[in-house]
């Protein structure tokens, strides 16, 4: 068959995903930056800085306006929608550090939480519980048709940003697009997936609920874990928290890990068996995990180049277990056969809308910046050059119900071209690390840590 | 005799949340003990050659006490006397008037009780016992720390309360250390439970103000952080308590102070280590702040790299959301 063109491939691609467009006539100038470009990582440069200085102007201007708790933060560092001009000038807008949406209260104050968060006017919302979980508040919330969703936790709190339809639909369709545009022309709409993520109806953790798009993207998905995950369920997993329930839920966790493992073998020798395109999404460690097994068991695939593997959102509790990416990829060639350039790591965060996803030619991870703009601190949260390792922040234009002017504890490098393919954006150095954290140390963790390091001395 | 209902009256019966972490990890941890039973022995060993840890002598006098000195207490809620914490007990009473009570100001009272304990009283594991003797030692733990500072305001006539959490586990420490280790891990996690750390709260001006009085200056400028000044609140800046459980107490409960003896008791040799790791500490950090020239000038850079400050919230209720019943 014959290659379309990238024109011809984009343009059937958001064929099949017109409900995540907002009309056109109501277009801001933040969703042209989105929705205009048929590949957000190859727009001129001139062109992009344009749309990028447009739609953060507009953004910044609308979270200034719409929202008490950003414009008291802007007044207090004497910042105003009057003082961003020009590129240089977005360096100027108020940066939220991450750990604010880590820090709320819990029960009904929660809602109220994310009520004083959010931008814009609030559907009508009911807390019926006097004392509800998180979930119970979210799902108050998630009735109205918006979309609050949360990080996994894996250090014992949540992140939980309060998206409306709008930010989420983009968020939704810039995940995709990042991953079909990086990957083409493997993208079929016939192609069968594997989502290696919780289904995306029955969570609201963040990396799972993205994915709810991948059902419009292509014709026949299944998923990996096809179970309620509640705030909870996720403490218990994920924290390594011990007591009865949680070793129940852990033990339980464990079976239905095996049970996932083989499942996805399963569909991969189903696969195996057809011509069909594939793709798996998702978390890498569940992939890792089926490769471990499989080659345990003596076991590979050959799918070449009508595979593709797109990973994203870490590797979390199993960051003891973390395989380099280039590792992982030589992995997924060798036991699946796929190849290396169909094999592509996304990163983002459950706090923005900007995917920055690996090229095929380098696995650079390339900046959506049209309407996303990165930012590199050094240690006293000043703007470093390119080339510089630093903590990653972000100005994110298309992030409507909450200001997504972030810096995040991600440590970064970021270059102004990606030195091996020709795309002409700022990239991140592949992997991407955690900043040093600060390492207070109570008297509690004093005795726990001296206590462990006795304790498991080997004399 | 304390009877029950003053027990429940003073908060000496342990909160929900205090309990159950409580319960929870004595559980876990008295069953990782029985199953590893020999991995006791490393905890009561001090090999032969080891550092001995030598207190440091106490670097202040305590004044002398003149009958008829006023103590402030009352029977009033957080104004009466709690468990380990008789503010009117003569080395308290005489403290506090060197301090300042009934002369100065609550703010500027509370503020130089606040750096009295902060930085005058060292760190050093020890069990439980009576605010006086912690004054006298000059030395404990951050319990220990905050039951004086506690103790010192109510002997003037100010309220003062405990504020307790479960602290998170910090994760760079957690993914370089126990992540790698399996063995450490298994102690490491069964040891998540006791993680509660506190501050103290003066009632000053019709308003808790935080009291964060458990490290020097010179343990936080080992550990790279800025030092805390009254009113300044370690939670949210580099202490992230588990959502859910902040408590705020008249008094310690009961089994904090059992817990810290049975502490010394299965594992002395253990606990001499950690007094000698934040000797290290202390020191470290004592070389930190004279390179950056001063405590000023450490507290300036530092803070600089903590990052700017987050919004503020105030939890105003939307006319959008409704509560029902």
């Amino acid at each position: 068959m014959e290659q379309p063109t990238f024109e011809a491939y984009i343009k059937k691609f958001d064929g099949y995903l017109q409900k995540y467009f907002p009309p056109k006539d109501a277009w801001t100038p933040a969703d042209e930056a989105v929705y205009k470009p048929h590949d957000l990582y190859r727009i001129p440069l001139k062109e992009a800085e344009d749309m990028q200085l447009r739609s953060l102007k507009w953004t910044f201007n609308y979270q200034y306006t719409n929202n008490k708790m950003y414009q008291n933060f802007c007044k207090e560092r004497n910042v105003s929608p009057s003082d961003i001009k020009t590129t240089d000038d977005l360096v100027k807008i108020p940066l939220i550090p991450d750990t604010f949406f880590k820090d709320y209260p819990t029960g009904r104050d929660f809602a109220l939480w994310l009520g004083n968060i959010y931008t814009g006017t609030l559907p009508k919302i009911v807390i019926k519980q006097k004392d509800p979980t998180f979930d119970e508040v979210i799902n108050a919330f998630n009735e109205t048709g918006m979309v609050v969703s949360y990080s996994s936790g894996t250090s014992g709190r949540h992140t939980f940003i309060p998206r409306d339809r709008r930010t989420f639909n983009i968020s939704e369709y810039t995940i995709v697009k990042s991953a079909v545009a990086m990957i083409y022309p493997l993208w079929d709409y016939s192609m069968d997936g594997m989502l290696l993520m919780p289904n995306p109806k029955r969570t609201n953790v963040y990396a799972g609920k993205v994915c709810t798009i991948f059902f419009d993207a292509i014709h026949d998905v299944q998923v990996a874990i096809d179970r309620d995950i509640s705030t909870d369920l996720i403490r218990m997993t994920m924290s390594g928290e011990k007591g009865l329930k949680s070793s129940v839920v852990q033990y339980f966790a464990k079976r239905e890990s095996a049970k996932m493992v083989d499942l996805i073998i399963r569909w991969l020798e189903n696969h195996e068996k057809t011509e069909q395109k594939i793709a798996l999404v998702g978390a890498p460690f569940i992939l890792a995990f089926v490769m471990e097994k499989l080659q345990r068991e003596g076991k590979g695939f050959n799918f070449g180049e009508r595979g593709g593997v797109a990973t994203g959102g870490g590797w979390k509790a199993f960051e003891g277990q973390r395989v380099p990416v280039v590792e992982f990829r030589r992995q997924v060639e060798k036991v699946l056969g796929i190849p290396e350039k169909y094999c592509l790591d996304l990163y983002g965060m459950v706090e923005g809308n900007g995917w920055m996803a690996h090229c095929p030619e380098g696995h650079y991870l390339h900046m959506p910046y049209s309407y996303y703009k990165g930012l590199v601190l050094d240690e006293e949260y000043k703007p470093v050059g390119y080339g510089e390792w630093g903590r990653f922040a972000f100005l994110d234009a298309a992030a409507y119900s909450y200001p997504g002017f972030i810096s995040s504890g991600d440590k970064v490098r970021m270059l102004e071209h990606c030195p091996v393919c020709d795309r002409p954006g700022p990239v991140l150095e592949p992997e991407v690390k955690r900043a040093a954290g600060e390492d207070i140390r109570g008297c509690a963790e004093e005795v726990r840590r001296m206590l462990s390091s006795d304790l498991s001395s080997g004399e | 005799m304390v009877t029950f209902h003053e027990m429940k009256e003073k908060g000496y019966i342990p909160q929900r949340t205090y309990a159950k972490l409580m319960i929870g990890g004595g559980v876990t941890l008295t069953k990782t003990l029985l199953l590893n039973p020999r991995d006791l022995k490393k905890l009561r060993v001090v090999h032969p050659g080891e550092e001995r840890f030598v207190r440091p002598p106490r670097p202040y006098e305590i004044p002398p006490y003149h009958a008829g000195m006023k103590c402030g207490v009352t029977t009033e809620k957080y104004l009466r006397p709690t468990l380990f914490c008789d503010p009117c007990a003569p080395d308290i009473v005489a403290m506090a008037h060197a301090l300042g009570a009934f002369q100065k100001s609550d703010y500027e009272y509370t503020k130089a009780a606040f750096e009295f304990v902060k930085e005058k009283l060292a760190l050093e594991i020890v069990p439980m016992n009576p605010v006086d003797e912690t004054l006298r030692r000059g030395s404990g733990t951050c319990f220990h720390l905050i039951t004086v500072f506690i103790a010192l305001c109510r002997a003037a006539g100010i309220k003062a309360r405990y504020k307790m959490f479960a602290m998170t586990m910090i994760k760079s420490w957690y993914d370089a250390l126990v992540g790698a280790d399996p063995l450490v891990k298994k102690w490491y996690d069964s040891m998540g439970y006791f993680m509660i750390e506190g501050e103290g709260e003066a009632f000053v001006d019709g308003k808790w103000t935080v009291a964060h009085v458990g490290p020097t200056a010179e343990r936080q400028a080992s550990a790279g952080i800025p030092i805390t000044t009254f009113g300044e609140d370690s939670i949210g800046a580099w202490f992230f308590p588990i959502p859910g459980t902040i408590m705020t107490m008249e008094s310690i409960p009961y089994g904090l102070g059992g817990s810290t003896t049975l502490l010394k008791r299965i594992a002395p040799a253990s606990m001499e280590r950690v007094n000698i790791s934040i000797q290290r500490q202390e020191a470290m950090g004592h070389k930190v702040i004279e390179e950056a020239g001063g405590v000023a000038a450490y507290d300036a850079m530092a803070r600089k790299k903590l990052g700017p400050k987050g919004p503020s919230i105030g939890l105003t209720k939307p006319q959008a959301i409704s509560f029902e019943g």
